[in-house]
């Protein structure tokens, strides 16, 4: 039977080749689309998950993956810094952030605002690949504190003068951005880069998996897009040590009401993902589709197959094989096609990781085992399933008939 | 070995009924050599192949194979007697094209999940076509691929041979080999064999001759 199966592939190698390069390419598709969805979420997550503080406050019902401006009130550093228990205080730290939305790298950045001494809160125990986390940011972070506190009402950005504007407008990015940077070059130390309408320098490449691949100093981005009032897009917030994570997290919400989500940072990735659902919704269609497509190809073929070989099917008929046998020949040449599919699709899923990562390194495609064998199985169960009908239209035909075919 | 009763055939064509075998009766015995003969579109393939469950007669009261009434059987039991007791060489040989001299030989024996081994090369010695078995048969000349149809029929050594009209498209040279290769094959495994043919060269070679006229069989 093999060797029938096989004696057939083999004499028509376009047509056999071709449903396989058809198998393999859908299941690339559904492979690298998987990859790319999950990667990407899994590394803005990771990186979330990287700061060094337990909870994570958000604006209740603020969609994680679009959320930027800055709904928090100056008040609200005290206002978490007083919730408490009967220990006392549960935040040992309050690490304001706020986001922006920048383009560098020729793509889409979330703009980290922190407070330049919180910067180690960030890295963790990663290490800076080239200049420093911030110079001159921290005494201008310094000097705009001295300015509110007796500004008495005045815009601050009118307070500073040019100089004193520059000190602030300090970048830190991550190293694959860097290695990314700007029309073909890679940031470098010095290298002025406009954003937000002002002229930045980078002065410092971190290591990569760290919140933000783009820093800078909060009170900069304050200063530029809410005149320098101290509001925040969200909070990290650093336990006291001891606290049960999820229990801290309910004593927040309880205190501080129904306008804020206290969650775990650890759960930032799952949360991610929930929310992705319906964006994830779309990419399973779409790759459904591919498959359903590139499968209706193994049936087309297998189909063919049965229409130009119905005197040869006769002939088997002839010489015994069963209706049963016919099945099983089909079904075995469409398991072979689709394992070539298979072995195919998960080659280009590779040269494709590798394509993206060498082009595009700002996405993450991840090929784990898991989606691997899972495209393997949808392989196999499609090939066969593609090879019923055909199969079935090949058993039904009366030996005699079928043997009177041209 | 082969006793059928009263067998009638037609076929339907857009609706038109042809009527071709009108209540045909054949007892063959075990080891007999059967030529049947008649003119063009008489209904000799037909009968052949009702004969070979390849199709169902219209109606019949007996269609009896080796000691079996194949009347009323599953598709599969009539399979499984086609594989283990018939054999067929017919006019247009019949071979797969994809495959060797050598695996088309061999096919019988690995569709009964028998060893094909030394058998198979045995066989294409006999019918002298050793040297050949490596090639498709599409390289072959056709009385060489009507000798490969042979051993392929005759390897699982069948109890019936059918035969319709296996020297129809071969010169007589090509004729006169498979003739005589089938006689052989008669004397030394005594297997009973139905031939048709239109070949007057072929009718001393067996053992009874029938005529099929009007749908109906005369000795
Ligand atoms: N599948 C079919 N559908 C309809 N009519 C058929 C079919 N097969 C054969 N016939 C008709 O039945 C009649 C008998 O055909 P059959 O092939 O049995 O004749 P035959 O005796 O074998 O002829 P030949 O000597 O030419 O091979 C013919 O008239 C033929 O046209
Ligand atoms: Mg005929």
């Amino acid at each position: 039977m093999l060797a029938l199966a096989w004696a057939n592939l083999t004499h028509h190698k376009l047509r056999t080749t071709l449903s396989a390069l058809a198998v393999g390419l859908g299941l690339a598709l559904f492979l690298v689309s998987n990859g790319l969805a999950t990667g990407s979420i899994g590394e803005v997550a990771d990186r979330m998950e990287s700061v060094q503080a337990e909870l994570l406050v958000l604006p209740a019902q603020e969609n994680m993956v679009f959320s930027g401006g800055a709904v928090f009130t100056p008040g609200w550093t005290d206002h978490l810094a007083s919730v408490a228990d009967e220990q006392g205080p549960l935040a040992t730290d309050v690490i304001p952030a706020y986001w922006s939305q920048i383009t560098m790298g020729g793509q889409q950045q979330r703009l980290f605002g922190i407070d330049p001494e919180q910067m180690p809160l960030f890295l963790g125990d990663r290490g800076m690949v080239a200049g420093h986390a911030f110079e001159q940011a921290t005494a201008f972070s310094q000097r705009i504190r001295e300015l509110r506190a007796t500004a008495d009402g005045q815009p601050l950005d009118t307070l500073l003068d040019d100089d004193e504007w520059s000190a602030g407008l300090e970048l830190v990015i991550d190293d694959r951005l860097r290695r990314v940077g700007q029309d073909g070059h890679p940031y470098e130390i010095g290298d002025v880069v406009r954003v937000l309408g002002r002229e930045f320098r980078i002065v410092g490449v971190v290591e990569s998996g760290v919140a933000g691949r783009v820093f800078a100093p909060i009170e900069t981005l304050r200063l530029i897009n809410d005149g320098g009032r101290q509001r925040s897009t969200m909070f990290f917030i650093k336990l006291r040590p001891g606290l049960d994570h999820l229990v801290a997290a309910r004593l927040f919400t309880e205190q501080l009401g129904s306008t804020v989500q206290v969650q775990p940072t650890s759960d930032y990735g799952r949360r991610l993902q929930q929310e992705l659902g319906k964006v994830f919704m779309y990419v399973n269609v779409t790759n459904t589709l591919a498959l359903i497509v590139c499968f209706l190809f193994i049936l087309l073929t297998m189909y063919t197959f049965v229409l130009e070989r119905t005197r040869e099917i006769g002939i088997l008929k002839s010489l015994g094989v069963t209706r049963r046998g016919l099945i099983g020949l089909s079904m075995l040449e469409a398991l072979l096609i689709s394992s070539a599919g298979a072995v195919i699709g998960i080659a280009l899923s590779f040269v494709a990781q590798a394509i993206i990562a060498m082009r595009l390194p700002l996405l993450t495609v991840e090929l784990p085992p898991q989606h691997l064998a899972t495209a393997v199985a949808i392989g196999l169960v499609g090939g066969i399933g593609s090879a019923l009908y055909p199969g079935w239209r090949a058993a039904r035909l009366e030996p005699a008939v079928a043997l009177g075919y041209e | 070995m082969i006793s059928v009763r009263n067998v009638q055939h037609n076929y339907r064509h857009n609706g038109v009924v042809e009527s071709v075998l009108h209540g045909v009766n054949l007892a063959v015995a075990e080891g007999e050599f059967v030529v049947l003969m008649g003119p063009s579109g008489c209904g000799k393939t037909t009968l052949l192949n009702i004969l070979g469950l390849m199709m169902s007669p219209t109606s019949a009261d007996s269609v009896a194979l080796a000691g079996t009434e194949t009347l009323g059987l599953s598709d599969s039991a009539r399979t499984r007697l086609r594989r283990e007791t018939l054999g067929f060489v017919f006019q247009r040989f019949n071979l797969l094209p994809t495959m060797s001299v050598r695996s088309n030989v061999a096919l019988p024996l690995r569709i009964r999940g028998q060893h094909a081994d030394g058998a198979v090369d045995k066989m294409l010695d006999r019918v002298g076509l050793l040297p050949q078995a490596g090639k498709k048969p599409g390289r072959l000349s056709i009385g060489q691929q009507q000798r490969v149809a042979l051993a392929r029929a005759l390897i699982g050594r069948p109890a019936v041979l059918f035969a319709d009209e296996p020297t129809g498209n071969l010169d007589s040279a090509s004729a006169g080999a498979v003739l005589s290769l089938l006689r052989e094959f008669h004397r030394d495994w005594g297997q009973t064999i139905l031939l048709i043919t239109h070949n007057e060269h072929l009718v001393g070679a067996g053992d009874r001759v029938l005529t099929m006229r009007d749908g109906r069989l005369h000795d």
